[in-house]
């Protein structure tokens, strides 16, 4: 199920975000203290994982604290489905 | 913070380190809190005012930690207990009005005891009123985050001030004709604003947890970070203050290092820049396109000097307590970028613009389906023009603002772009990138540093060749 969620999340950020469709991110390769989301598409992400999974990312949550990466991402999404 | 006040601080951190149990120190640190509040605030020509503008610093806080409560949730005894402290210790201080000579806490005599009485008993009541379930609609929770951006934006505004302080001249039987900004001078209130207004959207959108008296209180006042910050989040602080605490060697050292850099920063670099460094006296003097690049570069060097000596004095102190406070600086003037300077300068002011401007905003035209180009433009620029204004209401520090959330909006175009089109080897683009960053932001300082668009506007013609 987690990779599930990481495959989608994976597909969304290289297509929609990084504009690199086809590639494939690391589950541990840092997107937010790497640079390769910055704040303006960690909004567009929140909101793609809203409308795809049905859970909300808060915005005090949209940092590199919270998440850093693909595997974090998942779990969280993971613990509030 | 003076000399003075950082070593006694420092002292009473090792003899806090000394006490290996959670339970004393905790409330040592509320105490010291608390105290520290008075302690801080510079004197005022308003008569009572530099006690009273800290004991509302405590009521606000105490209010907010009431109204924030869960639903279902009410006060315990160990709120109780630590209510009873913090009245203790604002009637402590303003008793010292009766024993001249001895040292005070406050710079001048606190008030006379009657008044104080019925103010600790004002905000008592409403405090209780909130602990017991009063007032924690959602619509009270706004109206408080509206109240305290109403009392920001009277202190940030020269003519809202002056009027406010001609009205309290006038309740203290002063000449509000010599009434003028200066006068209010409130000592760590927009960081404890910013602080509050954190919690109260957190317990909004349900994301606050459970907080006691105490913990809130020597959150909202914690005297490191009281006066320039930084800005801690409160579910970060709290692990901290619940943590098991014992000072070794390795805590001690940490502390050790991050007080002598933080020293020597301040007091050594930023002060000895401060000397030359661009104001309004030699703006209004300088002749030559050299003398005023230099100007610049001493102020851009001593603003951060300074800023960032504050910070890891702040961060030293808390150690010392067991707290490790947010960091607010990663070399920001050796970023590539003007979007890495603002993720690496005062970083814990731009994480929380990021969570309750930026973010909401752009979620909210996002949502609507506006296209990206023209959301960040006026997402960047609003959460940019209130950073200016948060430093003061005035035409400069708004240029300032929308001269930053321009050149964010300006450099996130060219990224986009430039991303698939490389012209530079990579060393080259990030050195290039980097001057032209740093310039960019020594720039937009001649607007910050000055009072007018006309000294600004003076000097910037220097810096370009111009006729002064």
């Amino acid at each position: 199920m987690t990779q599930d969620i990481q495959d989608r999340l994976n597909a969304y950020i290289t297509a929609q975000i990084m504009k690199q469709p086809g590639r494939t991110l690391g589950a541990d390769e840092a997107l937010i203290s790497g640079g390769l989301i910055d704040s303006f598409s960690l909004v567009d992400l929140a909101l793609f994982v809203e409308e795809s999974f049905g859970v909300r990312i808060d915005d005090t949550e949209l940092n590199a604290q919270t998440f850093d990466n693909l595997g974090q991402l998942a779990a969280l999404i993971q613990g509030r489905i | 913070m003076t000399l003075a006040q950082i070593g006694i601080f420092a002292a009473l951190g090792l003899l806090a380190g000394a006490v290996q149990t959670r339970l004393p120190r905790r409330w040592a640190m509320l105490a010291l809190s608390v105290l520290a509040v008075f302690w801080l605030q510079p004197a005022l020509p308003i008569r009572g005012l530099d006690f009273w503008l800290p004991l509302v610093s405590l009521g606000l806080s105490a209010a907010v930690w009431a109204i924030t409560l869960p639903s279902g949730i009410r006060a315990e005894r160990r709120d109780g207990i630590a209510g009873l402290v913090i009245l203790a210790l604002a009637l402590g201080v303003a008793l010292t009005r009766h024993l001249p000579g001895l040292c005070c806490l406050t710079p001048s005599r606190p008030p006379e005891t009657l008044p104080v009485l019925i103010a600790l008993a004002a905000f008592v009541g409403l405090v209780w009123l909130a602990a017991r379930g009063f007032g924690r609609q959602p619509w009270t929770l706004h109206a408080r985050v509206a109240a305290l951006a109403l009392i920001f934006v009277i202190l940030k505004s020269e003519p809202l001030t002056g009027a406010a302080a001609a009205g309290l001249r006038s309740l203290a039987g002063q000449n509000p004709a010599l009434a003028a900004p200066v006068d209010i001078r409130w000592l760590g209130f927009s960081y404890l604003a910013f602080r509050l207004i954190h919690v109260l959207r957190d317990r909004l959108s349900g994301r606050l947890p459970v907080l006691h008296l105490d913990e809130f209180l020597t959150y909202a006042v914690f005297f490191p970070a009281l006066t320039a910050g930084p800005i801690d989040r409160i579910e970060r602080f709290q692990k901290d203050l619940q943590a098991d605490f014992r000072m070794d060697a390795t805590r001690l050292q940490a502390a050790g290092e991050r007080l002598a850099q933080g020293l020597f920063m301040k007091f050594v670099l930023g002060d000895g820049l401060a000397l030359f460094a661009l104001n309004p006296q030699n703006a209004a003097q300088v002749q030559t396109g050299g003398w005023a690049w230099l100007l610049l570069y001493a102020y851009a060097l001593r603003l951060f000097f300074d800023f960032a000596g504050y910070t890891h004095i702040a961060i030293g102190l808390g150690l010392l307590f067991g707290v490790r406070l947010s960091e607010n600086f990663n070399r920001p003037y050796l970023q590539p970028n003007l979007t890495a300077f603002w993720n690496t300068w005062h970083m814990t002011l731009t994480s929380w613009l990021r969570a309750y401007i930026f973010s909401p905003f752009t979620r909210a035209l996002r949502a609507r389906r506006w296209p990206a180009g023209p959301i960040i433009l006026l997402s960047q620029l609003l959460t940019m023009l209130l950073v200016g204004l948060w430093h003061g209401i005035t035409w400069n520090f708004i240029i300032w603002g929308l001269w930053h959330g321009l050149g964010l909006f300006v450099h996130n175009r060219w990224a986009g772009w430039a991303k698939d089109r490389p012209a530079l080897p990579p060393r080259l683009a990030a050195l290039g990138g980097g001057l032209l960053t740093f310039h960019f932001v020594a720039l937009g300082w001649v607007w910050f540093a000055l009072p007018t668009p006309q000294l600004a506007g003076r000097v910037l013609r220097v810096l370009l060749g111009g006729a002064p």
